[in-house]
């Protein structure tokens, strides 16, 4: 361990670790990712078999589009529930007292742990990439200013989807379960951040409606730069936005965290 | 009832003293916590009611509890189910505030100090597993000793020394979610103790655990006490375990301290406990009582000695002095165990 490692760096390891050592669920993910490549590349092929452009998409857009969806969700929703380390079980069996006891804030071991499921995550979303990038079933980006805007507007989606999921999280300390807000959460976040399909399918209402949330921000902004839809030109005030919803959730989070440690030492966990 | 309340001392640890040598004592000074609660009314009206303006209770959980751990003390913290026994571990662990009150561990005052604390206690509360259960045990470890910032060598060298004690090594590379309970609870009670805390918290360690481990558990325990100069605050309702490990207990029934001494004062304060039935080597010798001690009963040439009143000397006193006082063929000793003793204690003191 290098002396600048910050103090609670393995607790990045948990997640994937846990993977690891399971290969099943390995097996499981990139048997899901597979045929979930092949089936939406499919799909949109088929749907672009009688036309050319479609919402001012080409076929092999719309195909990179989702196929990039597809591997994200890699890093979107990695499995913590079989290691028993969501903040729903750590309150249900009561190890959520734990989370207090140690001389590492919650916050920060849970923001680390996050960190290594999101890098691993992405570890497995490149691997997809370039495969399908070498099958030809995604595009390259088109310049490499494309693609460093890209990354930049990847890097900001992914933490404004850790925010997101990170209240969905502290919704526990009050409601003890959040089964049911995740669902909804899952299914609209999916929905309103282009994953079902990109969001120019959708009528006025429902992007507008979208914009004024931050699930847009998490995938939509960044596969619509990669495709194109977004021109490099136009990027600036997209990844402002996407800045802006990480200062405006990290601050909302903050404050969730401090109640929820009031809440616990006002209950005793 | 009164008890007998330690006035805090800083004896000297037996021992290597643990973690830098920082003082682990224990001080608790009219430490109260009252819960706020929703009662909901029986029926369905009941339940309608309630929605619209539900009913809040205050639950007095502690209730003005004074007593000292001296540094590498155990001490047993006793008390019936709903006593308040976790709810003041809670407290001395920092991850519940009190309502009124103040409490020092090691010199913190845990629930306004609550990282400073961590780094000087370690808890284990019941089945409750702090371990990663996707990982393997020595995971679980390595995680703590970073987050503890425990120095490599350190933390081989108090792994290899628990290992010897709980015999962790046959299954540390298996995964958490793999083990017994036996193996689970001998790896918590090692993570809570590889950052070498002066104090340790523990929350009904051996509840379901088979005689062989808690006798392992136990024998654990009273090295670290005694061999690495640890305060331990434990709750169990295991009286073998409270009887092998804890010279002084505090016993607590319905938020309040009702008891705060030796295991000696318990049996001497709840009731007749002991019985010396001594065969007479000439059966009319005339038989009298002896002070603290009083003649039950004559069952032929045997006699039935009991205590007799506060002053009563203890089974081994009290044999002593009848040997001593008469010449005796045949001598049985009778002692009600603990687990007695301190059912008619949990008896009395909700009495009170």
């Amino acid at each position: 361990m290098s002396v600048s490692a910050p103090r609670g760096w393995r607790a990045a390891r948990v997640t994937p670790l846990g993977e690891l050592h399971t290969p099943p669920r390995m097996t499981a993910a990139l048997l899901r990712l597979t045929v979930q490549v092949v089936l939406v590349a499919s799909l949109w092929r088929g749907l672009y078999a009688a036309t050319g452009t479609t919402a001012g998409l080409t076929r092999d857009q719309a195909v990179t589009y989702a196929v990039l969806a597809v591997l994200a969700t890699r890093i979107r929703e990695l499995d913590q529930y079989s290691g028993r380390d969501t903040v729903q079980q750590h309150m249900h069996f009561g190890t959520i007292v734990y989370w207090y006891l140690r001389p590492l804030p919650p916050q920060r071991y849970y923001a680390l742990r996050a960190l290594g499921e999101q890098v691993y995550g992405l570890a497995w979303a490149s691997a997809g990439y370039l495969i399908c990038l070498a099958a030809g079933v995604v595009d390259p980006p088109t310049s490499a200013a494309v693609a460093g805007v890209f990354a930049l507007s990847v890097l900001l989606g992914q933490w404004v989807q850790y925010y997101v999921m990170l209240v969905i999280d502290q919704l526990c300390f009050w409601t003890l379960r959040n089964g049911a807000a995740i669902m909804i959460l899952i299914f609209a976040q999916n929905l309103l951040s282009g994953v079902y399909a990109p969001l120019w399918f959708f009528p006025d209402w429902f992007i507008t409606l979208s914009r004024l949330l931050p699930f847009q921000a998490t995938l939509s902004v960044p596969l619509s730069l990669y495709v194109g839809r977004i021109p490099v030109s136009d990027a600036a005030p997209e990844l402002a936005l996407q800045a802006a919803w990480v200062v405006a959730l990290a601050l909302f989070t903050r404050l969730l965290w401090r109640r929820a440690a009031r809440r616990v030492i006002s209950q005793g966990g | 009832m009164k008890g007998v309340n330690r006035v805090n001392s800083s004896a000297t640890v037996n021992g290597r003293s643990s973690s830098a040598g920082v003082n682990g004592s224990i001080q608790v000074r009219g430490l109260s916590r009252t819960f706020h609660t929703t009662v909901r009314r029986p029926g369905f009206t009941g339940a309608l009611k309630s929605l619209v303006s539900p009913e809040r209770v205050a639950k007095q959980a502690v209730s003005d509890v004074t007593f000292d751990v001296a540094p590498g003390e155990l001490l047993a913290l006793l008390g019936p189910n709903g006593a308040g026994k976790s709810t003041t571990i809670k407290m001395l662990t920092g991850i519940l505030t009190p309502t009124a009150g103040e409490a020092r561990v090691a010199g913190v005052v845990p629930y306004e100090e609550r990282e400073r604390n961590a780094r000087n206690i370690g808890a284990v509360f019941g089945q409750r597993t702090q371990l990663w259960w996707d990982l393997p045990v020595r995971e679980s470890f390595a995680i703590l000793r970073d987050i503890y910032e425990v120095p490599a060598a350190e933390h081989r060298a108090r792994l290899g020394e628990f290992d010897e004690l709980l015999d962790l090594s046959s299954f540390w590379d298996t995964r958490v979610r793999h083990l017994s309970l036996g193996q689970r609870v001998r790896c918590d009670l090692a993570a809570a103790l590889l950052h070498d805390p002066p104090v340790v918290f523990l929350d009904e360690p051996t509840i379901g655990m088979d005689v062989v481990v808690k006798e392992q558990v136990r024998g654990f325990l009273k090295h670290q006490v005694e061999e690495r100069g640890r305060t331990v605050l434990l709750t169990t309702h295991d009286m073998t375990e409270v009887g092998r490990l804890a010279e002084r207990v505090v016993l607590i029934n319905h938020g309040r301290l009702i008891l705060d001494g030796t295991l000696d004062e318990i049996r001497r304060t709840f009731g007749s406990t002991w019985q010396v039935r001594a065969t007479l080597a000439d059966p009319h010798t005339p038989v009298e009582p002896l002070p603290g001690i009083a003649l039950l009963r004559r069952e032929g040439p045997q006699m039935v000695f009991g205590p007799d009143g506060e002053e009563a000397p203890t089974v081994h006193q009290a044999l002593k002095r009848i040997i001593e006082r008469y010449e005796v063929s045949d001598v049985a000793l009778d002692e009600a165990d603990l687990e007695d003793v301190m059912r008619a204690a949990y008896v009395q003191a909700g009495a009170v």
